[in-house]
């Protein structure tokens, strides 16, 4: 689909407007309501997370806050602080959470859209329309969901397990296993995107490839090698680097999940399966440390800025946009 | 047109193939038993959902794949007690009206980049993109504290406030749409004297329907899914989005809620997910018929 996004852009600019005509000052008119609420709405709490990060802007210092520098940074980044202990392991899940996450259900996307691919299989429409429903349900309620069916007591999944002869795991209260659903459940909704995305790039390798490497010889297993996971690695780079972005920042995906618990024996702030973002969530809404959590998303907004910059230096995403 | 090609080329291979290789076969089956097994690692979660929403009993210590007493006994409940009702009440009133307000600032600036001349059209909206890549609710300590200075929190407005923030890609994907537009038709209307008004809203608007819909759609389901920014805002049960309502539901408590939660949870999901469909079948036509007609 990007594909057809790009080559209809291409198309779009060749006959953009006449070139050499005056600035239309209207334009600026029309363009007014998107442009106002964007730098009121969206850039100025940027400006004003970046402005709290340097204060001491709590609860104890709601009216009379005063200017500290890197004083929340500090405290959040060196190992002999206590609030270390709050930044520093979340953020070392967060990374692995997201890595795994994406890597996970992408590779499922793939495998499973390489199988889909098969031309003998006539019935693929139908493995593929069931395969896609966990994308198409609103990731709130899959969360809420599998919260229920997780449930280390009363869940169904536990049950099912009895069933089998599996003992009883603890979902929510073990951390190794919280963590570990949190994956599971986040790739559980995550891979049919994927597998679309695969699908889309494995029908869009032009068959001539395959005919040409068939005349010079290649086995089976090369042309997979060569053409298939190569081409397909070109059209689907660009959606992976942003997939991961998104589960860095992906909140619904732990906290509907855990809340992010269990909770963490060396400090009140954050549990084991919380990320940055839920990090940041919890210390404004449920402690009142504006402070500590402007700086959490200053991080933010560094690590996301750089995975965006490195997407679009190494695939060229968006050099078409005008 | 790739997609048409290798049709043809599976066709031609079933054609000519009544007796395929034996390792083709192979791989046939080995792919149908994978496959056959994601389908069930994707149904059985969405089938207990569902058996649990016809088990009057709420209790799944023992797994059952029908429940002894099936019933819709937890429909009526939802219907009857409980706050379901008010919370997609609430929610469909904000989906609506800040879809509305979406797609009416996204059409004007969308027309402007796409059909006029101005210092900035040509990196504005990049920048504006990547700019859109810090997702909003990272400055989540200073909307709540701008909010509560303003008196704000609990508010349907002080909601509607924090999610109208024009979206640089709705912009982008609907100027895509514009641009395909024939010049010819506008060009007509020049002619006739037609001022940038008429053009937009008797020429363009109505050409590009499919995509204001498809618009309108991703952001009423991006407000039934955002918790975030409603867990924010909202602080009474009465005020709640269906999102923060179900949240509290499922983690307060669990086994006597299950069963009604479960039901509300399929009444939830299944218009979203007909929209989804809908939205996806819809950009995807867009985007080919766009790409025809330019």
């Amino acid at each position: 689909m990007s594909a057809n996004m790009a080559n209809l852009n291409r198309i779009a600019n060749n006959k953009s407007v006449k070139k050499g005509s005056k600035t239309q000052k209207i334009a600026y008119l029309y363009m007014s309501p998107a442009l106002i609420t964007i730098a009121v709405l969206g850039i100025a709490p940027i400006l004003y997370t970046i402005f709290i990060a340097f204060t001491d802007y709590n609860q104890m210092h709601f009216l009379n806050y005063h200017f500290v520098g890197l004083k929340n940074f500090i405290s959040l980044l060196n190992p002999n602080n206590p609030l270390s202990a709050v930044f520093i392991p979340t953020f070392v899940w967060t990374l692995v959470y997201a890595l795994l996450t994406t890597g996970f259900a992408y590779f499922i996307g793939l495998f499973l859209a390489v199988l889909l691919n098969n031309p003998h299989l006539r019935e693929g429409i139908i493995y593929r329309t069931i395969l896609i429903i966990p994308w198409a349900v609103p990731g709130m309620i899959t969360m809420l969901v599998w919260q229920g069916l997780l449930n280390d007591s009363y869940g169904q999944i536990n049950a099912l397990l009895h069933t089998v002869g599996i003992p009883k795991i603890p979902w929510q209260s073990s951390p190794f296993w919280a963590r570990f659903s949190v994956i599971m459940v986040n790739v559980w909704a995550g891979f049919p995107y994927m597998m679309t995305v695969c699908l889309g790039a494995l029908q869009a390798i032009p068959s001539e490839i395959y005919e040409a490497a068939a005349i010079d010889g290649a086995n089976w297993w090369q042309k997979f090698r060569w053409i298939t996971i190569r081409e397909i690695w070109s059209i689907t780079l660009p959606l992976v680097i942003p997939s991961f972005a998104f589960n860095f920042n992906n909140f619904g995906g732990v906290y509907l999940l855990t809340g992010g618990g269990p909770a963490r024996s060396d400090n009140p702030f954050v549990g084991q399966t919380d990320i940055l973002a839920s990090a940041a969530y919890k210390m404004t809404l449920d402690f009142n440390r504006y402070d500590l959590a402007s700086a959490i998303s200053i991080i933010l907004f560094v690590i996301v800025g750089v995975i965006s910059w490195l997407n679009m230096r190494y695939t060229g995403a968006f050099k078409e946009v005008e | 047109m790739a997609k048409g090609m290798l049709q043809k080329r599976a066709k031609g291979f079933s054609a000519k193939s009544s007796g395929f290789s034996a390792g083709e076969r192979i791989a046939l089956w080995t792919a149908r038993f994978v496959l056959i097994v994601f389908v069930f690692v994707v149904l059985i979660p969405l089938w207990f959902v569902f058996e649990a929403s016809v088990n009057p009993l709420n209790s799944y210590v023992s797994f059952s794949l029908w429940p002894a007493h099936a019933s819709l006994v937890n429909y009526i409940q939802v219907f009857q007690q409980g706050q379901w009702l008010l919370w997609v009440k609430n929610t469909v009133i904000l989906a609506v009206s800040i879809g509305i307000l979406q797609v009416f600032i996204t059409a004007l600036s969308a027309f402007a980049f796409s059909k006029m001349r101005f210092w900035g059209r040509k990196y504005g909206l990049m920048t504006l993109i990547i700019l859109q890549m810090f997702p909003n609710f990272l400055a989540i300590a200073a909307y709540y504290s701008a909010l509560a200075k303003f008196n704000l929190i609990d508010t349907m407005g002080g909601y509607i406030l924090v999610m109208i923030g024009g979206s640089a890609f709705n912009i982008w994907l609907l100027k895509n749409y514009f641009d395909a537009v024939p010049k010819e038709l506008e060009e007509a209307a020049i002619i006739d004297g037609a001022n940038s008004w008429y053009r937009f809203t008797r020429i363009l608007l109505p050409l590009a329907t499919p995509m204001l819909i498809v618009i309108f759609l991703f952001t009423l389901v991006g407000i039934f899914s955002d918790y975030i920014m409603a867990g924010m805002v909202f602080e009474t049960p009465s005020q709640y989005t269906l999102a923060v309502g179900m949240y509290g539901l499922i983690s307060g408590q669990f086994g006597q809620n299950w069963g009604m939660f479960s039901a509300e949870a399929l009444m939830s999901a299944i218009p979203l997910a007909l929209i989804f469909g809908l939205g996806q079948r819809f950009i995807a036509s867009g985007l080919v018929a766009g790409a025809v007609k330019g």
